[in-house]
C-alpha cells in the first residue's frame, strides 16, 4: 500500500485546480480535469468507506448538469443560432418583462447551459476526490485548535451524514415490514430527525468529555510530515492552474 | 475519589425530580453499580461525574460533586478528561475517527501528549483489551463486543482514575458481555480504577460490584452493599428471587455462594419426564435458505419449521445471521437460494393490510414505527388502519402499561412504554404470527415481566407462533418453548429451551447454574419442582 499523502495535499490540490477551472471556463478542460481526478482517486484509493465519496460526487454532478440543462432550455434568455426544436411559449403577465418560458431551443442555448452545469459539476467532483482520499476526520486533525467549534461541527456533520442513508434504509424497511406501503416523507423524517439529533448530541458530548479543544496545541500520534511528493503534487496543480488562468 | 454532597437535580421544563439529596462517597478502586427503573436518572447520575450534566444538558443542580478534589461545577467536562473516562450506551455514536488506533489516540492528541508516550500507552491498552489484531481495522467493521472494547480502551488510555460506563453490555451477547465485564473486574483489582456502572441486567454484574446506588422513581436514593440494597428492592435478579422463594437465611450475589446455601435443596431426586413436543401444524417453513451479501454468506442452507403456538427464541453471537433470518421470514430480504413459506405463502408477496394481518413485526428500534404527535394519535391511526373500533388499541396499551398518559409525545416515553406502544400497534392488526428483533434492550425487570406475560398470552390464547431474536438468556428461560441457536450462518442447536440452555454454560440462566444438575431454568420451575417433591 502506498503511504498516504499529507491530509492537506488533496484539498489544496483540488482548491487550486478549482480556481483554474473557473478562471479558464472551458468545458473540455474541465472534463479532462475530472478525468485526472478520477485517475488519482483510483490510483491512491485505500479501501476506506470514504473512497465512495468520489463516485457520489460524480452522480451529484450529472444530476446538476441535467437540471441546469433543463432549466436553461425552459427558462432564460433566447440565444440566436441553430434552432433544434421549438416548445410553446408560456404567456406571462406584463409585469414580468424579460422572462420567457419556452420558445425556440437553439444549439447555442443548450450548449451554454450544459457548459455551466459541467463547470459546477467539476467543482463538486474535485472536492469529492479530495474527501475520498482524505476523510474530513483526518483533515480535522491537522487544523489548528483555535477553530474548535468548526472542528466539532465538521466531525458531527461528516459522521452523522453517512449514517443518514443507512438510517433511512433501516426505517423504511421497518415500516415496510409493518405493511405501510406508501412510506411518506413525514413518517421517515420524524424518526430520522430524532435519531440524528440524539447522535449529534452524543458525539459532541463524547468529544467534549475526551478533552477536545482543551489544549492549545495538539500532538499527533502518527505524524504526517509534508513530503516531497506532496510538494510536487501541489506544484503540478499550481502549474496547471497558472496556465489556465493565463490563457 | 468521588464525593456527592447533597446533590439534587431537576431538568428545566420538568416537574420530575431526577435526584434528591444524594450524599455519598466512592473510594478509590471501588466498583459501584447504579440501578433503577428505566428512565429513573441513572444516565444523569453517571454524567454528573464528569460534568456533562449540567454543562451539556442544562438543569438545576444543587449540592456539589467533586472528583479527586475537583468540583465538576467549576470545570468543563474537557478539563476532567485525564481523570474521568466515560463510555456511553451506544459506543458507535461516540466514535470520532474511523480507525481503531486513531480512535484510541484521539483523547491523548487532544491533550497534547508527547508522541512516544502515546505510542507506549496505545500498545499497552491494545494488549490489555486484546485489541491488537484489529488495530488497523475500520471501527465500523468491528463486532459489537469489539466496538465496546475500543470505547473502553480509548477511555482507559488516558489513565483515568474513574471509569464511568452506561449499560456497557446491553447490546452484547452473553459471551461478549462476560468478556467486557471481566476486563472491568481486572481493572478494578489490578489497577485500582474506580468503576461506576449502570446496568439493567443485574444478573450479569451483581457478582462484581462492591456497592449499589439505587435510584427510586421519585429521585430518592439509597446506597449500600449489594445484599442490603437487594433485600428491599423490587428490581432483583433471579438469584435473589430464588433466595426469597426458598426462604434462604442469607442472600448471595454469586452463583458460588448461593450454591453453597442450597446444597440440601438441590439434593433431591426429581424425575424429569421428557415432554414430547406437541405436534402442531407448521406456520413458518424455511427450506435450505441461503442468504448472501456480496461474497459474505449470512445464512448457509438453513432449514427449520415453526408450528402454531410455539414461542421460539433465536440466539447467537452478534452477526450470526439472526436479523437476516428474521428479515427473510418477514419477506423483505430475497433469498439467494431455498425458500421461506409463511402459512403456505411467499411472505415477499404480502402487502398492506394483508401483511399486517399475517405478520406482526417489532423492529430493533421500536421508535422507527412511531411518527405520530402523541400516544393517542398513534393508537387512533392503528385503529383506523386495522378497521377496529376507536379506542381498542389504547385500551390494549392500558392493559399492558397502566397509567400511560395519552397526550405525551412518543419520544418522551420510557424505553419500556415505547416498546409496549409499538407492540400494541403491531398487535392491533391481529397478526397470525409475531416477530420481534431484540425487544428487551434497556428494559428493567418489571417491564420485562409485563412483556413476557403479554407475549405468552398472545401465543397461548390465539395459538399463534412468536419468534424473537434476543441475547437475553433470562428472558428466553422465562418465555420461550424452543431455542434455535445460530452460529456463522448455520443452525448449531435447535431444541427445547431446557436442552439448549443447559447444554452450554455460557448460555445457562442463573437459576440453572445454581441448581445444576437439576434441570430448572427459572425460579418458578425450581419452586414448582420442589413443591411437587415435598
Amino acid at each position: 500500500m502506498t503511504k498516504p499523502l499529507h491530509p492537506l495535499t488533496m484539498w489544496v490540490w483540488s482548491l487550486i485546480l478549482a480556481i483554474g477551472i473557473v478562471a479558464l471556463d472551458n468545458t473540455w478542460v474541465a472534463l479532462a480535469t475530472v478525468g485526472v481526478a478520477a485517475l488519482v482517486v483510483y490510483l491512491r484509493r485505500d479501501g476506506s468507506p470514504w473512497n465512495a465519496t468520489f463516485w457520489w460526487s460524480l452522480r451529484v454532478g450529472v444530476f446538476i448538469i441535467t437540471i441546469r440543462a433543463l432549466m436553461g432550455v425552459l427558462i432564460g434568455v433566447p440565444i440566436p443560432g441553430t434552432e433544434l426544436f421549438r416548445i410553446p411559449i408560456l404567456e406571462l403577465p406584463s409585469w414580468m418583462p424579460g422572462i420567457r418560458i419556452g420558445g425556440a431551443v437553439t444549439l447555442e442555448r443548450l450548449s451554454s447551459s450544459v457548459h455551466e452545469g459541467v463547470i459546477i459539476a467539476t467543482m463538486i467532483a474535485l472536492f469529492g476526490a479530495a474527501s475520498a482520499l482524505t476523510s474530513p476526520h483526518k483533515l480535522l486533525r491537522v487544523l489548528p485548535v483555535f477553530i474548535y467549534e468548526i472542528g466539532i461541527t465538521l466531525v458531527i456533520a461528516t459522521s452523522v451524514f453517512p449514517q443518514l442513508a443507512q438510517s433511512v434504509k433501516r426505517i423504511r424497511r421497518a415500516q415496510q415490514m409493518r405493511g405501510i406501503e406508501k412510506v411518506s416523507l413525514r413518517s421517515i423524517a420524524l424518526p430520522l430527525l430524532e435519531e440524528t439529533l440524539t447522535r449529534s448530541l452524543q458525539l459532541a458530548q463524547s468529544m467534549d468529555s475526551r478533552g477536545y479543544g482543551e489544549s492549545r496545541k495538539r500532538s499527533r500520534y502518527r505524524p504526517a510530515p509534508w513530503l516531497a511528493r506532496d510538494f510536487w503534487f501541489v506544484i503540478g496543480a499550481l502549474a496547471a492552474a497558472t496556465v489556465m488562468v493565463a490563457s | 475519589m468521588i464525593t456527592f454532597s447533597n446533590v439534587s437535580l431537576i431538568y428545566p421544563h420538568s416537574t420530575k425530580t431526577i435526584l434528591e439529596d444524594l450524599t455519598c462517597e466512592i473510594a478509590e478502586g471501588e466498583m459501584v453499580l447504579v440501578m433503577g427503573q428505566t428512565g429513573s436518572g441513572k444516565s444523569s447520575l453517571l454524567r454528573l461525574i464528569n460534568g456533562l450534566v449540567p454543562h451539556h444538558t442544562g438543569g438545576i443542580l444543587a449540592g456539589d460533586i467533586t472528583v479527586d478534589g475537583i468540583s465538576t461545577r467549576e470545570v468543563k467536562p474537557g478539563s476532567l478528561a485525564h481523570l474521568v473516562g466515560i463510555v456511553g450506551q451506544n459506543p458507535i455514536n461516540s466514535f470520532v475517527t474511523d480507525i481503531v488506533e486513531e480512535e484510541i489516540a484521539f483523547g491523548m492528541e487532544a491533550l497534547n501528549f508527547a508522541p512516544d508516550v502515546m505510542r507506549k500507552r496505545v500498545e499497552e491498552v491494545l494488549d490489555l483489551l486484546s485489541l491488537n489484531s484489529v488495530r488497523n481495522r475500520a471501527i465500523s467493521s468491528l463486532s459489537g463486543g469489539e466496538q465496546q472494547r475500543v470505547a473502553i480502551a480509548s477511555a482507559l488510555v488516558m489513565h483515568p482514575k474513574v471509569l464511568v460506563l452506561d449499560e456497557p453490555t446491553s447490546a452484547l451477547d452473553p459471551i461478549a458481555a462476560e468478556e467486557v465485564l471481566s476486563v472491568l473486574h481486572r481493572l478494578v483489582h489490578d489497577l485500582s480504577v474506580t468503576v461506576i456502572i449502570a446496568e439493567h441486567r443485574l444478573e450479569r454484574v451483581i457478582q462484581f460490584v462492591d456497592r449499589i446506588i439505587y435510584i427510586e422513581s421519585d429521585g430518592e436514593t439509597s446506597i449500600g452493599s449489594a445484599e442490603e440494597i437487594l433485600e428491599k428492592s423490587t428490581l432483583v435478579p433471579p438469584i435473589i428471587r430464588l433466595a426469597r422463594a426458598l426462604n434462604l437465611s442469607e442472600f448471595g450475589t454469586s452463583v458460588r455462594e448461593v450454591r453453597r446455601l442450597t446444597t440440601e435443596v438441590r439434593n433431591i431426586d426429581t424425575q424429569t419426564v421428557a415432554q414430547p413436543r406437541p405436534s402442531t401444524s407448521p406456520v413458518i417453513e424455511v427450506d435450505s435458505l441461503q442468504i448472501q451479501y456480496g461474497s459474505d454468506v449470512a445464512l448457509h442452507k438453513i432449514s427449520t419449521v415453526i408450528g402454531q403456538g410455539e414461542i421460539v427464541a433465536l440466539m447467537g453471537r452478534n452477526g450470526a445471521g439472526k436479523s437476516s433470518l428474521l428479515e427473510a421470514i418477514v419477506g423483505v430480504l430475497k433469498p439467494n437460494a431455498g425458500s421461506v413459506r409463511v402459512y403456505g405463502g411467499d411472505p415477499a408477496e404480502l402487502a398492506g393490510s394483508k401483511r399486517r394481518e399475517t405478520i406482526g413485526y417489532v423492529p430493533q428500534e421500536p421508535a422507527d414505527l412511531l411518527y405520530g404527535q402523541s400516544v393517542q394519535g398513534e393508537c387512533t391511526q392503528a385503529d383506523t388502519q386495522a378497521g377496529l373500533a376507536p379506542g381498542t388499541t389504547l385500551a390494549f396499551l392500558n392493559r399492558l402499561v397502566p397509567a400511560i398518559s395519552e397526550n405525551v409525545h412518543p419520544h418522551d416515553l420510557s424505553e419500556g412504554q415505547r416498546l409496549a406502544l409499538v407492540l400494541s400497534i403491531v398487535l392491533s392488526g391481529n397478526p397470525r404470527l409475531l416477530i420481534l428483533d431484540e425487544p428487551t434492550r434497556g428494559l428493567d425487570y418489571q417491564a420485562k415481566a409485563l412483556f413476557t406475560l403479554a407475549l405468552k398470552e398472545y401465543a397461548r390464547t390465539l395459538n399463534n407462533p412468536v419468534l424473537l431474536a434476543t441475547h437475553d438468556v433470562e428472558l428466553v428461560a422465562e418465555l420461550a418453548d424452543r431455542v434455535i441457536f445460530l452460529a456463522e450462518g448455520e443452525i448449531v442447536a435447535d431444541g427445547s429451551t431446557l436442552d439448549v440452555l443447559l447444554s452450554s454454560p455460557a448460555f445457562a440462566p442463573q437459576v440453572a447454574k445454581i441448581m445444576s444438575p437439576q434441570p430448572w431454568l427459572t425460579v418458578d420451575h425450581a419452586v414448582a419442582a420442589l413443591a411437587a417433591n415435598s
